[in-house]
């Protein structure tokens, strides 16, 4: 028998049995919307969680340190202290030169962290900074942009982050603030707080100077740094909002000026870092490397850490919410297959009540020469066209819910100012959706066709 | 072309068994055109299943085109049904959800036959019993003698080696009667098909070639009728 014949057959049941076909339909069509919708919200979420994952954690990094696990020959303690001694672990310029020329790396450059400082502008405000010294023509490769300025040489030039355009609060109400703050929680103080905190001063070509405290003296005394000037701005990062910016405070200077702030400073006693000597010797507490694509983050990290250094990155976050993800999509997607296996329960009675009202159909069909095998396929491919139907039906409801919730819960916003949550219904879906409801148009068609098919001829024609 | 053993046949109901046949034996040959005659509940209904597959005999043979049907499985015969038997019923039983003309064809959609070979047999053969122009309605939209010229017209499209014809005027008028019957022996003598009747009708037996005549369960007579051609009989062999 001809598939187009069975198909035949079958579609004239289906348009003529319009209760039995409604029945299936709205079973299979609702278990496949909830299929659908599951599989939608799931991956909506996921989608959406990746994208505040990236904007928030740059997934396309890798922090690279020093391999401090790994002990230095020559012997004695502090191995990480002398550049003389040969250290495998140590994070080099050679090293950080053979990272650059990996594949896959865009950029790689060393972020030696000098430690945080006291930021004071020449009319007396001051602002909370971490000083970061590193190949300032590199910071555009890390998806930085320039506001105003841009990366000189210049011993003595800065450039700053958004976040430490932001809060620079003359020094006198600072400590008005922080007097008021301590130990009592005054919400109009924190109000005013939090303005001031977000308020911007525009910085670019300002003289600053940098604090920090004495701490070899233990007297308290502050030790300032020579002028400098603030040869650029950054703009604040694409999807971060300013409520986050003002928590991110970051001088950049060149090699050479971080290891004059260290000894100016005495950062290198502060901390107890080896961050004074980096430009002199090649060696640095910090690097990161930016790779072409996420995909490739782990492949690099592997070729770094043959180099006997540290990595890490913000990887982990995204496994984490796959693992969460993949769960949910499972719970979701269990829901929907068990209101299938309910619409499924639907299809059977209706189809095998659709079989007793037909025997005598059956019985003259096989009278006339059908086997039982195309009696069965007939039953089938009518289950199997409910099936098809029920998904497309679905397809429909699941756009109508998806909609519906997305009115709903549409006019929160994102988290930290980032975009909302809208539910899409990722094409991949459709066809998952369809599937899952012809799967169980065949499966709850099995019994009624192999029932239609056992039909005796001749009781079937005997029978009315 | 069509032989019947020593065939009986026994109902059981639970622990009760009737008898409905005993011992019946006749031969049909090629292109006959016979009666099976019989009262209500005289067994003819029964022999017709029995000689079309549709039930097995409790003993005896039944052979078509020299295949016994009793030694055949249910796919068999139906695969056989398809190629040898043709049938028309005493209500039509048609499909009413497919057309005149897909009714006709249906017996050779279960043979995979191509659907412009399936049209063109179609069309000849309701231009044979005289509906062409109905081709494409539905049979609720047909009288029932018009019904009845489907049916043949159905169980004629697979070139059956026989057509076991079960009270096919049993439903209509008497004028459609003769319609009806009139077309199954033009159709005999033009397509030399062998037609097997079963009435209770004498008129209409009267009318085949040959008579036989059942009662209680026993092939009590056999007839040849004006009709029977004079060159060869069927072998008859009734006890």
């Amino acid at each position: 028998m001809r598939i187009s014949d069975i198909t035949r057959l079958a579609w004239d049941q289906i348009k003529r049995r319009k209760v039995v076909t409604g029945l299936c339909m709205a079973g299979l069509s609702i278990g496949c919307a909830a299929i659908i919708v599951a599989l939608s919200i799931g991956d909506s979420a996921q989608s959406y969680a990746d994208r505040e994952v990236n904007r928030n954690f740059k997934m396309d990094e890798i922090t690279v340190r020093p391999n401090e696990g790994i002990p230095g020959q020559g012997g004695g303690s502090g191995a990480g202290n002398s550049a003389n001694k040969f250290d495998p672990g140590r994070l080099t310029r050679q090293k950080v030169e053979i990272i650059q020329k990996l594949n896959h790396v865009t950029a790689a450059a060393p972020f030696q962290e000098v430690g945080y400082v006291q930021m004071l502008t020449v009319d007396n405000k001051i602002s909370d900074a971490q000083i970061i010294g590193t190949d300032l023509s590199l910071l555009t490769k890390y998806g930085n942009k320039f506001k105003q300025g841009g990366p000189s040489d210049t011993l003595g030039g800065v450039i700053l982050n958004y976040g430490a355009t932001l809060g620079l609060i003359d020094s006198e109400t600072r400590k008005n603030l922080y007097e008021k703050m301590n130990g009592t929680y005054d919400p109009k103080v924190m109000e005013q707080y939090d303005s001031l905190s977000r308020l911007p001063s525009d910085m670019y070509q300002q003289q600053i100077q940098l604090q920090a405290p004495d701490m070899a003296s233990q007297t308290g005394k502050m030790l300032t740094s020579s002028q400098m000037r603030v040869i650029g701005t950054l703009a604040l990062p694409s999807g971060m909002d300013e409520n986050m910016a003002m928590y991110d405070k970051k001088i950049y200077v060149s090699l050479e000026t971080a290891e004059q702030l260290s000894e100016e400073l005495k950062l290198n006693a502060n901390n107890g870092a080896d961050s004074s000597s980096s430009s002199k010797t090649g060696v640095f507490n910090s690097a990161i490397v930016k790779v072409d694509s996420v995909d490739n983050i782990v492949q690099v990290e592997k070729l770094v850490q043959k180099l006997t250094l540290q990595t890490s990155t913000n990887l982990f976050q995204k496994e984490q919410l796959a693992e969460t993800f993949s769960m949910f999509k499972k719970v979701a997607l269990g829901i929907g297959v068990f209101i299938l296996i309910i619409a499924s329960i639907s299809i059977i009675v209706a189809m095998t009540m659709s079989t007793h009202q037909r025997r005598r159909q059956i019985g003259i069909m096989k009278v006339l020469g059908a086997n039982m095998g195309q009696i069965r396929n007939m039953f089938i491919t009518e289950a199997a066209l409910l099936g098809l139907l029920g998904g497309l039906l679905g397809i429909g409801f699941s756009y109508l819910i998806v909609s519906g919730i997305n009115k709903l819960v549409g006019t929160g916003g994102g988290f930290g100012g980032g975009e909302a949550l809208v539910i899409y219904i990722p094409l991949s879906t459709l066809p998952v959706g369809i599937a899952f409801a012809i799967m169980t148009g065949i499966i709850s068609g099995i019994y009624p066709a192999i029932s239609a098919s056992r039909t005796n001829a001749l009781t079937a024609i005997k029978r009315d | 072309m069509l032989r019947v053993e020593k065939v009986s046949h026994t109902f059981k109901n639970g622990s009760e068994t009737t008898s409905v046949l005993h011992d019946i034996n006749f031969a049909v040959k090629q292109g006959e055109m016979v009666a099976l005659l019989g009262s209500s509940g005289s067994g003819k209904s029964t022999m017709l299943n029995l000689m079309a597959g549709l039930m097995k005999p409790t003993e005896g043979h039944i052979f078509i085109a020299d295949h016994d049907l009793v030694k055949m499985s249910e796919n068999k015969l139906s695969v056989f049904r398809r190629k040898h038997i043709g049938f028309i019923f005493q209500a039509y039983e048609l499909i009413t959800s497919l057309t005149v003309r897909e009714n006709v064809e249906l017996p050779l959609v279960f043979q995979s036959v191509a659907p412009s070979i399936r049209k063109q047999k179609a069309m000849a053969l309701l231009e044979n019993v005289g509906i062409p122009d109905k081709a494409d309605l539905f049979p609720s939209q047909l009288s029932g003698g018009q019904q009845q010229r489907v049916s043949i017209a159905r169980s004629l499209i697979t070139e059956p080696s026989v057509i076991f014809a079960d009270e096919p005027t049993g439903n209509l008028d008497s004028k459609t009667e003769k319609e009806i019957i009139g077309i199954l022996l033009n159709l005999n003598k033009k397509m030399k098909t062998t037609f097997i009747v079963v009435t209770h009708d004498q008129e209409v037996a009267e009318q085949m070639q040959r008579i036989f005549t059942l009662r209680d369960g026993y092939m009590i007579t056999k007839k040849q009728t004006p009709a029977e051609p004079e060159s060869e009989g069927g072998e008859v062999h009734a006890d």
